[in-house]
């Protein structure tokens, strides 16, 4: 890739960029972003090719996106036209503040919704966010020390990829019984810190973008090793580390199985355990309580933050931090 | 007492393979050395050794007095320029050139100070607050050797760091470099694979082959008197011609057998144990001049009274081809003789004859723009026989010239 398309080594371009706002820099990057790409049309594909192609990923995002659009009419819906109306349109009375409101309540002392919520997201930070700091330690580790055993504790690591988790559910549960962890949040946090995809992806990340040169030149230039990490490889890093960090986030968010073995107490619930409480009292009821208006709308506060989270960190993965540091 | 000594300096790494072997070199106070050859011949692992990127294998590496060998880089007050610079690219250049003093916590006004005055040197003082992708090669490259020498250093680094620029800028930054390192007067370890970056810069010229030390001196010592085959051959452009030959013995002296051609050397009688055998004969381009022209008119020789004294023999070759540039030109001509030595000088050869067709060229001489060969006729070169380099044909090894 040619530096010079993005910076004229000239000077005209950081002096024009001072000048121009953050919305004009987007549009021009977004316009050089389309200029660098070959049009369809060149790609030499037969005719048709391209449609085709586009009315499948159409097809598969209508797939995807559906639950989605089903939960955000739902979730505007009385328990009654949840049952009585066409799903996927909109049917009176308006409900959506209303059934907002129903989260704050304590259902017949099965749990509070915002009492879950809180547990999830602290769960999820302490978890995703020390996951993906051992994750950038780690990683970078294995990238760029060579040390007795580095190859087998690294495959080992790998090789816990492939051991699910409900293979392992009884000598889990037996472990936590001794140590003291059922019905403790470390019990939950602890295992959420180790993050094997994570690390795989940083070491692959940090052999990628943080050149052994780099490394060298902070040695050189008398820096100590925690020195060189800090300053010198996790600014490089924080694209990798994004990606990681949404990962093990979501990870935690959604985790099931984890919550619903060593968690008894339901104030220690997340949500996706309570949400499953409230879906068994509910189906108990045959459909008697008020709770469905309840779910749907719970699921899609669930979601929400999620989503958020993804638009937050893409602006991280626009990458090219290192453009310039090595010679093209 | 040399700022830098390297003792039988070895590098063997786990794959067995031996990338530098038993390296010898002195670098004294302020002085300039390059470390030279093709690619893959140690130069680089050498250098690394020095700047403890690389653990030595065997062998000791002083600075001053003191042993370094298991010093780490970042006690062994050394300043390194990369090839590819490394600059880090998330700091702004004033940041880049202050990272070492930062790090050895020198306080942020005499940092600034520093940093300043390195900039100024180098004229970076406009760009300080640019990140390095905003830069140009050449001025990346100057961040670089600001980055180096703010540090002060005591020994100074260099991989080959003009390889990333385009020709004209890395003509400048040679005269730039040599400039900075006379400011600073550290000694420099500088490595390069270009011969005449080398001859150019070097006070002293190590060449490396195979991690092997070829020859270590001034560039006109490398020049004159080159101490084997590849020394002869990877010193100097165009090449040196190198010939298979066979010396005799006349009545005053000796005389070369090339082909079907004789050049006597009068009073020449210090060969007589290779008379009858085997050599290598090397003549450089400029050694043959064109008669017409006078007795031993070479292309860029200052006029001296060496004009005439020197004894010159006749040597007849086909012109194939003249590659004119302006101050001089370059006659690839074929003589009736073995091409040897130089085996990359064979090889590339034989790929221009592929465009020549038949009668490829096995030779060149540099003469004056004056002269008037023309391609493709028969020219007779006078040849300084007092300028002929011999080497045994079995070692390699240069027969002591005359000159020397």
């Amino acid at each position: 890739m040619s530096t010079t398309a993005l910076a004229p080594p000239d000077g005209t371009e950081t002096t024009a960029s001072r000048s121009e706002t953050r919305r004009q820099r987007r549009r021009r990057e977004r316009l050089e972003e389309r200029d660098a790409a070959i049009p369809a049309h060149l790609y030499g594909l037969k005719r048709g090719t391209v449609p085709l192609i586009t009315a499948l990923c159409a097809l598969f995002a209508i797939f995807t996106l559906a639950p989605v659009v089903w939960i955000i009419i739902n979730s505007t819906k009385s328990q009654a036209n949840l049952f009585g109306s066409f799903g996927f349109w909109f049917a009176r009375p308006f409900e959506f503040f209303h059934n907002f409101s129903l989260l704050f309540q304590n259902v017949d002392d099965n749990g509070t919704y915002f009492q879950w919520f809180g547990n999830t997201v602290l769960y999820a930070v302490l978890g995703g966010g020390g996951a993906t700091a051992l994750a950038a330690f780690a990683g970078y580790g294995f990238a760029r020390f060579r040390f007795r055993g580095s190859k087998a504790f690294f495959y080992l690591m790998v090789g816990a990829l492939l051991v699910p988790i409900a293979a392992i559910t009884l000598p889990l549960y037996l472990v936590y019984a001794k140590a003291h962890l059922i019905n403790s949040i470390w019990g939950m946090i602890l295992p959420s810190l180790v993050s094997p995809v994570g690390v795989y992806l940083m070491r692959t990340y940090v052999e990628l973008s943080v050149p052994r040169e780099l490394i060298d030149a902070a040695r050189i230039d008398g820096a100590g090793e925690t020195r060189i990490f800090f300053r010198v490889a996790l600014p490089l890093m924080v694209p990798g580390l994004m990606t990681v960090l949404l990962i093990s986030v979501v990870t935690v968010w959604n985790n099931y199985f984890l919550p619903l073995i060593i968690f008894t107490q339901n104030r220690l619930f997340p949500l996706t355990v309570g949400m499953g409480v409230w879906s068994q009292v509910a189906e108990r009821s045959g459909g008697n309580t008020n709770l469905y208006p309840m779910i749907v709308m719970g699921g899609l506060v669930t979601i929400v933050p999620m989503i958020a989270l993804f638009l937050i960190l893409q602006r991280y993965w626009r990458g090219g931090l290192l453009l310039g540091s090595i010679a093209n | 007492m040399p700022a830098v000594t390297l003792e039988k300096l070895t590098k063997v790494y786990a794959t067995g393979i031996r990338a530098v072997d038993g390296l010898d070199l002195r670098v004294n106070e302020g002085e300039f050395v390059v470390l030279v050859g093709p690619s893959g011949c140690g130069k680089t692992t050498a250098l690394r050794m020095v700047a403890g990127l690389e653990e030595i294998t065997s062998g000791t590496l002083r600075f001053g007095d003191r042993v370094v060998n298991h010093v780490s880089p970042r006690h062994r007050d050394v300043a390194m320029v990369f090839q590819n610079y490394a600059l880090y690219p998330h700091m702004t250049v004033r940041q880049n050139i202050g990272f070492a003093l930062e790090n050895k916590k020198i306080p942020a006004a005499e940092r600034d100070r520093r940093v300043r005055s390195a900039a100024d040197v180098l004229g970076l003082t406009e760009l300080l607050s640019r990140k390095p992708r905003q830069l140009s090669g050449g001025q990346r490259q100057r961040v670089a050797m600001g980055r180096a020498i703010v540090r002060e250093p005591s020994v100074f680094l260099m991989d080959e760091p003009l390889s990333n620029l385009d020709a004209k800028l890395r003509v400048r930054m040679r005269s730039e470099v040599l400039r900075v390192h006379r400011s600073i007067g550290a000694a420099t370890l500088y490595v390069t694979h270009d011969q005449t970056e080398a001859m150019t810069m070097g006070d002293r010229v190590a060449v490396l082959r195979d991690g092997v030390l070829q020859q270590y001196g001034t560039p006109r010592k490398l020049y004159d008197s080159p101490a084997n085959l590849f020394v002869a051959s990877f010193i100097g452009s165009p090449e040196m011609n190198l010939y298979e030959a066979s010396l005799e013995a006349t009545e005053d002296g000796a005389a070369v057998v090339l082909g079907s051609q004789r050049l006597t050397l009068p009073g020449r009688t210090d060969v007589g144990q290779y008379y009858g055998r085997k050599i290598i004969i090397g003549i450089r381009p400029e050694d043959l001049g064109d008669p017409a022209l006078g007795h031993g008119t070479r292309a860029g020789a200052t006029a001296g009274g060496g004009h005439g004294t020197h004894p010159h023999a006749p040597l007849a070759a086909d012109a194939r081809l003249i590659e004119v540039l302006g101050s001089e030109q370059h006659v690839h001509f074929s003589v009736d003789a073995t091409p040897a030595g130089g085996a990359a000088a064979a090889a590339g050869d034989t790929a221009q004859a592929g465009i020549l067709a038949a009668g490829a060229p096995n030779g060149v001489a540099r003469l004056d723009s004056r002269s008037a060969i023309r391609a493709g006729t028969r020219v007779m070169f006078s040849v300084d026989t007092e300028r002929l380099h011999f080497f045994d044909a079995d070692t390699g090894q240069a027969i002591a010239t005359s000159s020397s």
